[in-house]
């Protein structure tokens, strides 16, 4: 009856949230004793209250607040004049771009629509097809929560025990960087089949008056990451305290630095901000309340001996998990996700001997490019939004950019070191 | 009419949602500062802001009911034609004001089973407080009863929340919205 | 019928206290009844806050905590005063009489909670990266990480130190950046979780005697025959002793491999132990009196049994 609910609920599109609490919900009323209507409120209340889980409004918020304080044409600026003469110059500065704004936000959405609003007019301006453009932007902004800060890091930290913020958030650097290398190296080699005929990208770069002051202006957004990761590593703050300095930070930057936040603005920016956080946070809430029904039922423990009694190879370990995110992620949303399935395979893995902060990147790597596979991909919708070119074409154009991040993610699984290099460097 | 009352609940949901946010921003900013320069912290530094960020939820998900904002599942709805389409979101509507009933039912039962626990980050403080100004109410606030319901007011806009959209739904044709 | 057996500590039972009690329990009552035993270790089912709460509820029917068991027994807390046992043995022979018994029966009261028998957390100690602390003036300014309770910030205080409140998920981060100087915990945590990595110095200062409750939902138990209450009952007393056990041995196993890992071990002379006794426990009584308020005769009781 309940599995009936559930699934009837998220097929007619119900928020996930609501589904789960929904069957929860008529299952504790009916059930006999011990179950008790009052556990859904008791794991919801429960699900909710961690200090650690602030982590994710605050950085919500900060990526708002930037978004409010003009940051975004500033980094597009800064990335033209670093990239844009190059050979598939505004491709190469749609995917730089992100780079820079992964810093600053930790979430993808957030990218595909600041970088998407502003760069695929442009890049159409200089001959490249809406569609591709708006392809290139929602793979692109996948590289946003994988560099830090990053909301999936911190859910992902909460989930399991033994991985700590820090060390994730310096092992997202490398796979982040070596995405933004695969994408940049497929659209230089495919440039001429994607944009026929002679236009460039000079017109992009010289239409900037002051290179220097262009560099001046990204190098404070460039700042962010650095200043969020460093104050965490030099133990001036813990990960949720760093989530409010980014949000002062970019408050003094847009607010005082630039001027181009509006006070009036703010209120909108909290409460929305509170609401796209909320909508996360349910599904946080009501899946750990699904959890603890499955854990008192022993349902993980059953498919951890399953698992662990039927595969004995790492390399099949870590090939079945790639493929079951991949597939879970053409339909699940990440987090929700990461949230039901993180638990069980985390503890495997690590008798495996897989290192703890690796798994956590591939996992995470592996729901990010979810985000851009339909059916369900969020950040596919996202650039349809702001696009407008038709889902068809859209999908038709991501399918390369979905291969390279494949292939980029078995790289990063199959050579750890690209992962675990910098947090090693740096103790953790 | 139906609209008017849209738009105030809206503002109301947007006002509470942002109140918690700010509250939290600010506690654990000036928390950790206190913390770096003063080497002191609040006790209650830490517990207030989670509650606070119980109620922001709340709002939230208030909010982002009023204006279709919650991540779903709708690759099986957008392929329905726009009427069955209508009646899916109907129903769904109808599910969501369900759980919010639930919801604010169960908080119930909680604070009645547990509300009067304390909250041991805030036990304290309130219980000074509570001396201090010699009114007995402000020492409730260091138990988990006020901070669970919450779950009570939540699930109370939700259902309200759902009760409008499934109303406006079916005085007017809403367009379906995509987040 | 089934017992779910909830803890916050790992299952292996080498090398954990609660993991090797639960180990006991469960093979001593699967064998000496139909009862059937399921384990929930490493907090599987929440905190030890939310695993009191679901025994009481009889979701789960046995739990073993220990700092939570103050939430749902407030006159517990008066086993934390800090300095009040002189060694481990002391604190099993004052709980394992009759000071022990009229607890459990007080709890079992407040709680409807059946305390089955005491176990051990251990003796906690501080640790600190910035200078060996041979005395309460060493402390001076030191920030110390301290469990998110009132006692341990008065105690903390009260030595001229500064307590800082951090969750226990975020110490080792809280350690490794020097967020805090130092933390306490009983030496088998302290190596068990590798935190001996981070610190340099150990000083022995045993400033709180740390118990385990393993404790049966009452209305479930009287629900038991005589003959499964009795074959309960001493399989938990076996379990408490043997998670006893377990705990000496990584508190000893523990304290010989860190020193041998290059932590300065400081054992504090019976005078230095006096000076931190006298700094901690007056600030610890006086507000713990004010807290237990009727209660407060526990203290007045845990006393009175540990001059006898
Ligand atoms: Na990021
Ligand atoms: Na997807």
């Amino acid at each position: 009856m309940s599995i009936f609910i559930l699934i009837l609920g998220l097929v007619l599109g119900a928020p996930i949230a609501f589904a789960i609490l929904l069957s929860l919900g008529i299952f504790m009323e009916f059930a006999p004793a011990p179950y008790h209507a009052r556990i859904v409120a008791a794991e919801v209340f429960r699900g909710l209250n961690s200090f650690p889980l602030l982590a994710i409004p605050l950085f919500i918020l900060a990526g708002e607040v930037m978004n409010a304080s003009g940051i975004t044409h500033r980094i597009i600026a800064f990335s033209i004049v670093i990239v844009g003469r190059l050979r598939a110059g505004l491709a190469l500065v749609n995917i730089w771009a992100s780079v820079v704004f992964a810093g600053l936000s930790g979430s993808a959405i957030a990218d595909t629509s600041a970088i998407g609003r502003v760069f695929v007019p442009e890049m159409e301006k200089a001959g490249y097809p809406r569609d591709f453009a708006a392809a290139l932007t929602a793979a692109s902004s996948v590289i946003g929560p994988i560099i830090p800060p990053s909301i999936p890091v911190i859910i992902y930290a909460l989930t399991v025990t033994g991985v700590s913020v820090p060390a994730l958030f310096l092992g997202g650097v490398g796979p982040g960087i070596l995405l933004a290398i695969a994408l940049s190296a497929y659209v230089m080699l495919t440039i001429r089949r994607i944009r026929p005929g002679a236009a460039t990208d000079r017109a992009a770069y010289d239409a900037i008056p002051a290179k220097f002051g262009a560099i001046l202006g990204g190098f404070l957004p460039l700042m962010m990451p650095v200043f969020v990761v460093g104050s965490i590593i030099l133990g001036v703050v813990t990960p949720t305290e760093a989530a409010a300095f980014a949000v002062g930070y970019a408050l003094v930057l847009g607010g005082l630095i630039y001027r181009e936040v509006n006070w009036r603005d703010l209120p909108r920016i909290f409460s929305e901000s509170m609401r796209d956080s909320a909508v996360i946070l349910i599904i946080m809430a009501a899946v750990s309340a699904g959890n603890w029904l499955l854990t008192y039922n022993r349902i993980p423990n059953m498919l951890t001996d399953w698992v662990m009694g039927n595969i004995d190879s790492t390399t099949v370990f870590l090939l079945m998990v790639i493929v079951l995110f991949l597939v879970v992620g053409l339909f699940l949303e990440g987090i929700a996700a990461m949230l039901v399935l993180v638990p069980i395979l985390h503890p495997i893995a690590v008798s495996m001997g897989v290192d703890p902060t690796h798994f956590g990147i591939i996992v995470i790597f592996n729901l990010m490019i979810g985000l851009i596979t339909p059916p369900l991909g969020l950040c596919l919708f996202v650039a349809e939004g702001v696009a407008k070119v038709g889902m068809g074409p859209l999908i038709k154009r991501i399918m390369p950019f979905f291969l390279v991040e494949v292939l980029v993610l078995f790289i990063i699984t199959f050579v750890p070191q690209t992962v675990t290099f910098l947090p090693r460097a740096l103790g953790f | 009419m139906l609209e008017r009352l849209h738009r105030y609940l809206s503002a109301a949901f947007a006002f509470g949602a942002g109140l918690c946010m700010a509250g939290i921003f600010a506690i654990v900013l000036v928390n950790s500062l206190r913390r770096y320069f003063l080497g002191r912290s609040w006790p209650w530094g830490e517990e207030l802001p989670v509650y606070l960020a119980i109620y922001g939820v709340m709002f939230g998900i208030a909010l982002a009911t009023m204006q279709e904002r919650h991540i779903a599942f709708r690759v099986l709805t957008d392929f329905l034609k726009p009427g069955l389409q209508r009646i899916a979101a109907l129903i769904v509507d109808l599910m969501t004001l369900v759980v919010g009933i639930l919801l604010a039912r169960s908080g119930l039962m909680l604070i009645e089973s547990r509300g009067g626990r304390d909250a041991s980050g805030l036990v304290t403080t309130m219980r000074g407080l509570s001396r201090e100004y010699d009114m007995a109410w402000i020492a409730t606030l260091g138990t988990l009863g006020p901070w669970q319901f919450a779950l009570v007011l939540g699930g109370g806009m939700l259902a309200l929340a759902a009760f409008v959209q499934l109303l406006r739904r079916l005085f007017a044709p809403l367009p379906v919205v995509t987040p | 019928q089934t017992i779910r057996f909830g803890h916050v500590d790992p299952a292996e039972w080498t090398s954990s206290k609660k993991g090797a009690a639960a180990e006991v329990f469960k093979m001593l009552v699967e064998g000496e009844s139909d009862l059937t035993v399921e384990l929930f270790p490493a907090g599987s089912l929440g905190n030890e806050n939310e695993l009191i709460e679901q025994a009481q509820e009889g979701l789960t029917q046995v739990v073993m905590v220990s700092g939570a068991m103050s939430r749902v027994c407030r006159a517990a807390q008066v086993l934390d005063v800090p300095f009040t046992f002189a060694d481990a043995t002391v604190a099993w022979s004052v709980l394992d009489g009759p000071f022990g018994d009229e607890l459990a029966e007080h709890c079992l009261e407040e709680s409807g909670l059946r305390t089955l028998a005491y176990g051990e957390t251990g003796v906690r100690h501080f640790t600190n990266n910035t200078r060996e602390v041979r005395n309460p003036s060493d402390m001076e300014g030191l920030k110390f990480r301290v469990q998110p309770i009132p006692l341990y910030v008065e105690m903390v205080n009260a030595l001229g130190a500064e307590p800082t409140p951090v969750p226990w998920t975020e110490v080792p981060n809280a350690l490794a950046t020097g967020l805090v100087d130092g933390q306490e915990n009983p030496v088998g945590v302290i190596y068990g979780n590798n935190l001996h990595q981070l610190q340099k110095h150990l000083t022995l200062s045993g400033h709180v005697y740390a118990t385990d409750f393993l404790v049966i939902n009452d209305e479930f138990f009287q629900s038991l025959s005589e003959q499964e209450q009795a074959v309960v009952a001493r399989a938990a007393t076996v379990a408490g002793t043997v998670g006893r056990a377990i705990q000496q041995f990584n508190s000893a196993q523990g304290l010989s491999a860190m020193a041998s890992e290059g932590v300065t071990v400081y054992a504090p002379t019976a005078e230095e132990l006096g000076q931190f006794r006298e700094l901690a426990q007056p600030a610890v009584l006086e507000w713990l009196r004010e807290e237990l308020g009727d209660d407060a005769e526990w203290i007045d009781r845990l006393q009175a049994a540990l001059d006898s």
